[in-house]
């Protein structure tokens, strides 16, 4: 049981979301907590199946960002077949991610 | 659910307090618990730049966390998520109580829960708290490119996060009750911005806005002159507050929030030690966070050997 974490660029996540759950995180390079969830879902990747764990850059996405309607990073946002069903924004829990998309 | 595993000593809090007495009584050959009830690294995670941690160099803060909880990891220490809400002090034996439910068992306990950033307390912050109003300007100020924002507080954090916004912003506004305190050289930096305005001597009475935060007013202490000041979103920086309200009732915390310790980090309570930014200290550094860490492990180490030999 497990996933791998994937960076993906706006293109690449418009198609990805569009099929089965996806956790997109949003992230800065250069941002404290974004490198912390960043090593927090390598994690969570271990233990879980049957959901697809992306990143996008939000300095180099920016036209994604602002149509995902991302603020702050990090952000967080669930997708089941092109439908948002959950959006957290900063550092969470490991628990609480695999909560999130279970 | 109840952790059949009874551990020599349970460490609430993975900053680097904890996780150095974690690598110290892993190192006495301990069995060792270290919970958090968030993520490894605590508050140094949120900075951007380490300059004065000896052997380092500059490095990120998140970096230096990962590298510690590494450390931990390669030698067998046992990681938990769990936010611990009181510990149970029997005769041999800590029970660590979590609000999700788990109960953990230990010899001993060190709790270094360290602090969390303070709030004013006035009327609308609670409303903007997490949006409009922030304490990470690293991830929220691209929200505020081109806007208008505040920086509330006149310390080092306050008046570094106020440079780096308006590099963002289009206009910051500095309201502090004091005058700046910070560094002299960044003050000097943030005079010289020419998007930055400073309010000094001034007390908050209230954010402002409904639905929609739309700035805050402000008293002045010198002359009472009140102000409304207009923006977008906020960010305050007006210091640290204790996280030890889970363990009052050990009567181990002092009237203001923070964990008393003799010079080996022991509390009054036998098998019970603070280290780090929770204890009550002159200093609060990351090398004082790790020493203090350190010390307590040792200390552990010395009491469950003394436990032992006494049956």
């Amino acid at each position: 049981m497990a996933v791998e974490v994937k960076e993906v660029n706006g293109e690449e996540l418009d198609q990805l979301v569009t099929r089965g759950k996806v956790l997109v995180d949003f992230y800065s390079k250069t941002c404290g907590p974004c490198k912390m969830l960043g090593f927090v879902l390598k994690d969570v990747a271990k233990s879980v199946d049957g959901v697809k764990i992306v990143t996008v850059d939000f300095d180099t996405n920016k036209e994604t960002v602002e149509r995902y309607g991302v603020e702050s990073y990090p952000t967080m946002i669930v997708f089941n077949d092109g439908q948002e069903l959950t959006r957290v924004k900063g550092l969470q829990q490991k628990p609480k991610i695999i909560q999130m998309i279970s | 659910m109840n952790d059949a595993m009874l551990y020599d000593v349970a460490i609430i809090g993975s900053g680097p307090a904890g996780m150095t007495a974690a690598i110290y009584a892993a190192r006495a050959n301990l069995k060792v618990l270290l919970l958090d009830k968030l993520a490894p690294g605590g508050q140094i995670v949120n900075t951007f730049e380490i300059q004065n941690y000896t052997g380092m160099g500059t490095i990120n803060g998140a970096e230096l966390a990962i590298k510690m909880f590494e450390h931990t990891q390669e030698l067998g220490v046992n990681f938990e998520y769990g936010t611990v809400t009181a510990i149970q002090s029997e005769e041999s034996v800590k029970k660590i109580i979590c609000e999700e439910g788990q109960i953990f068992e230990a010899k001993a306990v060190i709790i270094a829960t360290g602090t969390i950033p303070r709030m004013l307390g006035v009327p609308g912050e609670l409303n903007f708290a997490g949006s409009s109003i922030s304490w990470c300007a690293i991830c929220d100020g691209p929200h505020y490119r081109n806007k208008k924002v505040i920086v509330i507080g006149g310390g080092n954090s306050a008046v570094e996060e106020a440079i780096y916004l308006a590099s963002l912003a289009e206009e910051v506004t500095v309201v502090t009750l004091l005058h700046l305190t910070a560094d002299p050289l960044a003050c000097d930096k943030l005079r010289a911005l020419p998007n930055v305005r400073i309010y000094e001597y001034y007390d908050i009475l209230e954010f402002l806005g409904t639905d929609k935060f739309v700035g805050l007013k402000a008293k002045s202490t010198k002359s009472s002159e009140e102000i409304i000041v207009n923006a977008d979103g906020a960010f305050e920086y007006i210091g640290l507050k204790p996280t030890a309200d889970a363990f009052k009732e050990l009567g181990i915390v002092n009237d203001y929030g923070y964990i008393e310790t003799d010079a080996f980090m022991a509390t009054k309570v036998p098998g019970i030690y603070g280290a780090g930014d929770i204890n009550s200290k002159h200093l609060r550094q990351i090398i004082t966070a790790c020493s203090d860490g350190a010390i307590a492990a040792q200390s552990v180490a010395k009491y469950i050997e003394k436990q032992n030999w006494e049956g």
